[in-house]
């Protein structure tokens, strides 16, 4: 492992909104461009691209991603991002729409370079204290845990809070993160110089050439997908109203890469494409945290990482307020042992 | 005429032209599939705040390319238009010549727009 580099490790907030009108439109992303902007510059990230459709809107950022549905903010970024920061100004924005806050959940997971991190991520108490004081009094249910493997270096860290105690049967959440990534399929993910590309062209080429296209197989899913110099990749899909979003950090000595989407009852082919995502990248390690998955969807995940000749290490669970249950699961190379 | 179309920006040159009604985009269709010049047909919608983001770069590039034409239809105005050209995400830029389709770019990609619009000029 290297002494520093940068961080892969997401950072992840989601908020939760409702109106008081049964009907909330367009709700927020009746946000304009340049509030979103403004939370952006305080998280200190930017636009790189973005791609909506009559679901939600999608941004690629220059630290991951932003989804904006009309009752729900997703956010997620990487490196030394202040991603709580955030959290007032959403809430405030949402304010000013009438929309009011009902549940908000915050999730990542180990820091390859924990010390790297600004205030309030350089615990995840101070994380905790933190959100405790700028979340509003009526997200009264809430309730903090660091979810363990039995790799040191790879734990789940949750904070949910909601006005209300159990989830209403939103879709689950899968969130895979992979380190130690195969150094060949790594290399995909470098810019050669003078290819005569820009971000944009060179991000579709990653995308095709490394396989990630073929990950949703349903031809009307649209993806948004960007390269950074001299290496990095990022993509968000987009299909119905169902997102997904993967990140990389090719960089040998602190390679990772993230793998997310959203399920339902109606998708049966989360777990395959979960197997796909691994595919890319042949890491040494995996860990997989869903919210609000039934049991099966979590036993038919670990099947699929397991048909890769990968060794489930642990499965551990705790259930949260607002956000239901949370199942962690870590897998490694049978090579590799190593915590 | 006026209340069909209206354009965003008041130079001769460089404008992007938003279409309104069925008559003036098959009008301007059948025009764009008797000339040799290039069209690039940019989909939107009012609530699309990506359209929105990528909007300024879209005027640069109406002036830096002022002998293409730049055509936007509210994909909610429109919406059998849009369906024609299967529009399922936003923006989405379709570079039209003689009535056929070259290429397209779906999403906000500036740098790719502008690649593929010095491609297709000529």
């Amino acid at each position: 492992m290297a002494v520093s580099g940068f961080e892969g490790f997401e950072k992840r907030l989601e908020l939760q909104f409702s109106g008081r009108d049964p009907v909330i439109g367009i709700g927020l992303r009746e946000l304009d461009f340049k509030s979103l902007e403004q939370v952006l510059h305080q998280v200190q990230c930017t636009v790189v691209s973005a791609l909506g459709n009559q679901h939600f809107d999608s941004y690629v950022l220059s630290e991951s991603s932003l989804f904006v549905y009309p009752n729900k903010i997703i956010i997620k970024t990487c490196g030394t991002t202040q991603l709580l920061k955030s959290v007032q100004p959403f809430i405030n924005h949402a304010r000013t729409l009438n929309l009011r806050i009902v549940a908000l959940r915050y999730t990542r997971g180990s820091f390859i370079f924990p010390e790297a991190q600004p205030h309030p991520h350089t615990s995840f108490h101070e994380e905790v204290v933190y959100l405790e004081d700028n979340i509003p009094e009526h997200l009264c249910y809430r309730k903090a845990s660091v979810i363990p493997s039995k790799l040191t270096s790879h734990s789940w860290h949750v904070f949910s809070a909601g006005a209300v105690e159990y989830p209403d049967g939103v879709p689950y959440t899968v969130e895979m993160c992979m380190t130690d990534l195969d150094q060949t399929l790594a290399r995909k993910f470098f810019r050669h110089p003078n290819d005569g590309k820009n971000g944009d062209s060179a991000g579709r080429e990653m995308t095709e050439l490394t396989g990630i296209s073929r990950i949703n197989i349903n031809p009307n899913a649209h993806i948004c997908d960007f390269a950074f110099d001299p290496c990095g990749y990022s993509m968000n899909g987009i299909d119905g109203d169902r997102y997904s979003t993967i990140h990389v950090t090719p960089e040998h000595g602190f390679s990772y890469a993230s793998f997310e989407c959203v399920g339902s009852v109606y998708n049966a082919d989360i777990a395959d494409m979960v197997k796909k995502a691994v595919k890319v990248f042949c890491p040494g390690t995996v860990s997989v945290a869903t919210t609000n998955a039934s049991d099966d969807m979590c036993m038919r995940i670990k099947g699929a990482v397991e048909q890769l000749g990968m060794k489930c290490r642990s499965w551990s669970m705790d259930e949260f307020p607002a956000a239901g249950t949370v199942v962690f699961q870590t897998f490694t190379t049978r090579r590799n042992i190593r915590t | 005429m006026g209340a069909q179309i209206s354009s965003q920006q008041r130079s001769d040159h460089g404008e992007v032209l938003l279409v309104h009604s069925l008559d003036s985009w098959n009008t301007r269709f059948q025009n764009s599939k008797a000339s040799n010049k290039l069209m690039v047909i940019d989909f939107s919608a009012e609530w699309c705040r990506p359209c929105k983001f990528i909007e300024p770069a879209v005027h640069d590039l109406a002036v830096e390319f002022s002998d293409v034409d730049f055509v936007k239809i509210d994909i909610d105005e429109l919406p059998d238009v849009a369906k024609d050209f299967e529009v399922k995400a936003m923006p989405t830029f379709v570079l039209v010549k003689k009535g056929k389709e070259q290429e397209r770019v779906v999403g906000v990609k500036k740098d790719e727009l502008h690649r593929i619009i010095e491609k297709h000029r000529f």
